[in-house]
């Protein structure tokens, strides 16, 4: 299955690989047509406390008479703020208490069919329809205030949980108007606030989940219990189609409570009534699968067919040619660049708690994809999706790897062997091994000088592997765009060169993967940024000279649906120029390295970064200088908290860690041998927000990643001479 | 199976479960104290960090057996309206983010500050560096031990 920025919001049904999906318009709608007529708007209810009444005027906002302004968050946390950021969206547009604010998760269902968390597109895509809710029920409570008090509606204005006539000095609070505000018709077209009187949006605002992190009582998928739950290890084939050659089922059986469910695909799930018993029933099973077939999968024999498909002309997602009068190339540089497997090594495992009963089956999942889940779930068991409540926790992390759902049908599966809630927990290994992995690539380039050393011709091929969680639609149309869709940063390249051709060419790639942190991005950038510096050494330029130098000519230029902004990718770069002391002598095995990137046409990050290489070859990541354009700024500390984890994040891909495979079975088991960077590779981090005129935010949970690595390999070569064209980076390449 | 006695969050709690359960199951399964988080089960990520006489210790490693009569303190236990200049600091530096691993790198950095009141960025690596936040939020932590050791300093002085 394709991941395509572009048809998540074409994409009502939400597949398994698929990132996806906003609530466009038509889910907001759908929530406030179902929610406007009277019986829903103002609802009565009982309560210990005696007779409530509530307004809401759609299926984001609520406001009970106490006050209580309740928000629903329509996206799934998994550390990137989004629950935060999206609160503050919907509270400054109703003018609501910040101190009054609870949050409710959507639950997927006729009211919300579109729900799902990736693409870093939650803060772009909600932005609109949130704030349309918002400003529905703001004017609404303004024309109940307008109405009790008989004056002229524009004569009120909203502030902070009340409606205010300035006139007469008279303020009414949000939850005195509740009752009148729900018979009031729902605005179709409510005005939405100017900018400049944003009281939340921009201003730095602490995670409201901060207090029940730091205290424990945060609940993630793994924290759920139900009565009665019972806890299942699943020991999984280790390649695709393996069969158990011998499994200790006797000794598994001895151990209290514990039973043994068949799975799908192979596996053998040990049921029990702690996870300790389960976890040692397994290990009593000793599963041994044999050997794998000949011609299992192999990362080298991999990486060998890849930089063969590189050669290849492969489909062309661009081709700019040469206006007439271009100097032709006098002189071509060729490189070829590797990026490797990775898997994601969320610290929460998958798990998730199935309860499957006669005639309905209620899921706890940490989870990026509600409704895809609850559509998988209900067509394994031959039921529909309104008999599938899906409730989606908090996640240890996600990072692309809960938009999968297998580990929730496996729930779902072995609840209903046993007839009980059942909580399936993978291990460290499990998680490890049977992921979704980010898919390898090559990358063949080439650069060609006319006989002033101008850069006139790029060439740009990628070898790599469409997601292939789901069956590829049949449909699907293999265009330009599907491939454009592959092909992040190899055809949005933003440089002013006369002739560009990029291509892509598929290879098949029998392991799982999907998604990732940045998805296709981050080899396509670490390729060409690196590339890019390879050119300049040629030239005998500066690297971050070279790339303004670049960015001149038309300040917007097309590149198949995307618009390349070029002012704002020069200003992130001069800002990291101006801040970082760019230029300056090092010591000796010390370098400064740059590159910059903008993620899917949006949002724009440079970073010059420090390295110092040992006599051995380690690297250590010294300082990073950031520089980021994310358009309208809704919380700064998230967009910072997202280029200091981002940058973490591609400190681990670069230097750290990868997923070989042999034998069709990946070779790592646990933070020892996947490495990630720990505090000790945690270098001084300088965040440079560019201010933006910009009347929209974008995402930042994926935008960070991509430029990290070149960055990294561009400082290793200043530092060392070396130049690094296969990641991750090996010491022995680099001792003194 | 057996008759285990230990004393958590101030509280002496029996329960019956196999010898060999780790801690952390028993913390998590029995006791239903799920703040401590279960990551690797071999010790290497420090999500189950709980503090025994103010020392960090993997929960993981910890078998039942081995825990009787022993007191120890988890998350839940730290403080009880996250007052705790740790927590504070944390809220103050605004360093979570998916928050998992938090709890297990809080009191790893109650463990530091008691041996290291006023922790060089050496002792904060080595102490931290056993555990894993793949959100990547260590430069916060860093700020927000800083802060706690200030805290925790003057919080001290007569």
């Amino acid at each position: 299955m394709i991941t395509s920025r572009r048809a998540f919001l074409k994409t009502a049904a939400l597949s398994g690989a698929s990132l996806v999906v906003v609530f466009d318009g038509k889910g907001l709608l759908g929530a406030e047509k179902k929610n406007t007529a009277k019986k829903d708007t103002a609802k009565k209810e009982t309560t210990g406390k005696g007779v409530t009444e509530r307004f809401k005027p759609n299926g984001w906002v609520r406001i009970d008479d106490d006050g209580t302004v309740t928000l629903t968050i329509g996206k799934s946390e998994m550390g990137q703020g989004v629950r935060t950021s999206l609160a503050m969206i919907l509270a400054d547009e109703l003018e609501a208490d910040w101190a009054r604010v609870k949050l409710v998760q959507a639950l997927p269902g006729p009211d919300f069919k579109r729900l799902g968390t990736g693409g870093s597109f939650s803060l772009g895509g909600s932005w609109k329809p949130l704030r349309q809710a918002a400003a529905a029920a703001r004017e609404m409570l303004i024309t109940a205030a307008a109405a009790r008090w008989k004056v002229d509606r524009a004569a009120c204005t909203a502030a902070n949980g009340a409606v205010l006539h300035a006139a007469s000095k008279r303020e009414l609070k949000y939850e005195a108007l509740v009752a009148d505000a729900a018979k009031v018709p729902v605005p179709a077209d409510p005005p939405l606030k100017e900018a400049s009187n944003f009281r939340l949006i921009g201003k730095p605002t602490k995670r409201l989940e901060g207090r029940a992190i730091v205290s424990g009582a945060a609940r993630f998928g793994i924290d759920t219990k139900v009565p009665g739950i019972l806890y299942a290890s699943i020991e999984r084939p280790p390649w695709r189609g393996a069969k158990p050659k011998l499994s200790q089922d006797a000794k598994a059986l001895a151990i209290r409570g514990v039973r043994l469910v068949p799975c799908a695909e192979g596996g053998i799930a040990v049921v029990a009534e702690t996870t300790w018993a389960a976890l040692k029933g397994r290990a009593a099973l000793a599963v041994q699968w044999g050997d794998p077939p000949k011609g299992a999968f192999d990362s080298e024999a991999h990486f060998k067919r890849l930089d063969d498909a590189s050669e290849q002309k492969g489909f062309v997602t661009r081709k700019d040619e040469p206006p007439a009068g271009t100097r032709p190339a006098v002189r071509t540089i060729y490189a070829s660049y590797f990026y490797p497997f990775h898997a994601h090594a969320p610290v929460e495992t998958m798990n998730c708690l199935a309860d499957v009963r006669e005639d309905r089956c209620v899921i706890w999942a940490p989870t990026q994809a509600p409704n895809s889940l609850q559509e998988e779930v209900a067509k394994f068991l031959g039921t529909t999706p309104e008999k599938v409540e899906v409730n989606v926790t908090l996640m240890g992390g996600g990072f692309g790897r809960r938009l999968a759902v297998d580990y929730a049908l496996e729930a779902v599966e072995i609840s209903r062997a046993v007839k009980a809630p059942v909580q399936v927990l993978w291990t460290r290994a499990d998680d490890t091994r049977h992921g979704h992995f980010q898919a390898a690539s090559a990358h063949r380039l080439s650069a060609g000088l006319d006989s002033t050393d101008t850069l006139v011709a790029w060439r740009h091929t990628k070898a790599g592997s469409p997601h292939n969680l789901k069956l590829p639609d049949p449909a699907a149309v293999r265009d330009a765009g599907f491939y454009q869709d592959l092909s992040w940063g190899v055809y949005d390249m933003p440089y002013a060169i006369p002739s560009v051709e990029t291509a892509y060419v598929t290879v098949d790639l029998p392991v799982k993967h999907g998604p990732w942190r940045a998805v296709f991005a981050p080899s396509s950038v670490f390729a060409r940024e690196a590339f890019l510096d390879e050119v300049a050494k040629v030239r005998g330029v500066d690297p971050l000279a070279f790339r303004l130098e670049l960015l001149t000519g038309p300040d917007t230029v097309k590149a198949g649906s995307l618009t390349i902004d070029r002012p704002r990718l020069r200003r992130v770069l001069e800002t990291v120029r101006d801040k970082s002391g760019w230029g300056a002598t090092l010591a000796a095995r010390h370098g400064r390295g740059v590159a910059c990137s903008i993620y899917d046409g949006e949002t724009h990050v440079a970073y010059v970064v420090d390295v110092a290489v040992d006599n051995a070859g380690k690297v250590r990541v010294e300082r990073v200088v950031a520089a980021v354009d994310c358009g309208l700024v809704v919380n700064p500390i998230g967009v910072e908290q997202q280029i200091e984890g981002g940058i973490i994040w591609g400190i681990s891909s670069t230097l750290l860690g990868e997923i070989t495979f042999r034998g069709g079975a990946a070779q790592q088991a646990t933070y020892a041998d996947y490495g990630v960077a720990r505090m000790r590779d945690t270098p001084l981090i300088e965040v440079h927000i560019i201010p933006s005129q910009a009347t929209q935010p974008f995402g930042m949970g994926e935008p960070p990643v991509p430029p990290v690595a070149p960055a990294i390999v561009n400082a290793i070569f200043a530092a060392t001479g070396t130049r690094i064209r296969r990641l991750p980076v090996r010491p022995d390449d680099l001792k003194a | 199976m057996s008759e285990i006695r230990i004393t958590i969050n101030g509280e002496k709690r029996v329960v019956n479960v196999d010898d060999d359960t780790p801690l952390v199951w028993v913390l998590r399964d029995t006791l239903a104290l799920t703040g401590t988080k279960f990551g690797c089960g071999m010790g290497v990520c420090g999500s189950c960090t709980i503090l025994e006489n103010g020392k960090a210790v993997r929960s993981c490693q910890v078998p039942a057996s081995a825990a009787k009569g022993r007191t120890f303190v988890t998350i839940e236990g730290l403080s009880k309206d996250a007052s705790h200049p740790c927590q504070r600091a944390w809220l103050e530096e605004d360093v979570a983010q998916c928050g998992f691993c938090q709890p297990g790198m809080i009191l790893t950095a109650c463990g530091l500050l008691r041996q290291h009141p006023d922790p060089t960025d050496e002792q904060i690596d080595t102490a931290l560096s056993d555990a894993v936040c793949r959100c990547g939020t260590y430069p916060r932590m860093r700020k927000a031990i800083r802060r706690a050791a200030a805290a925790l300093r003057t919080q001290k002085k007569p």
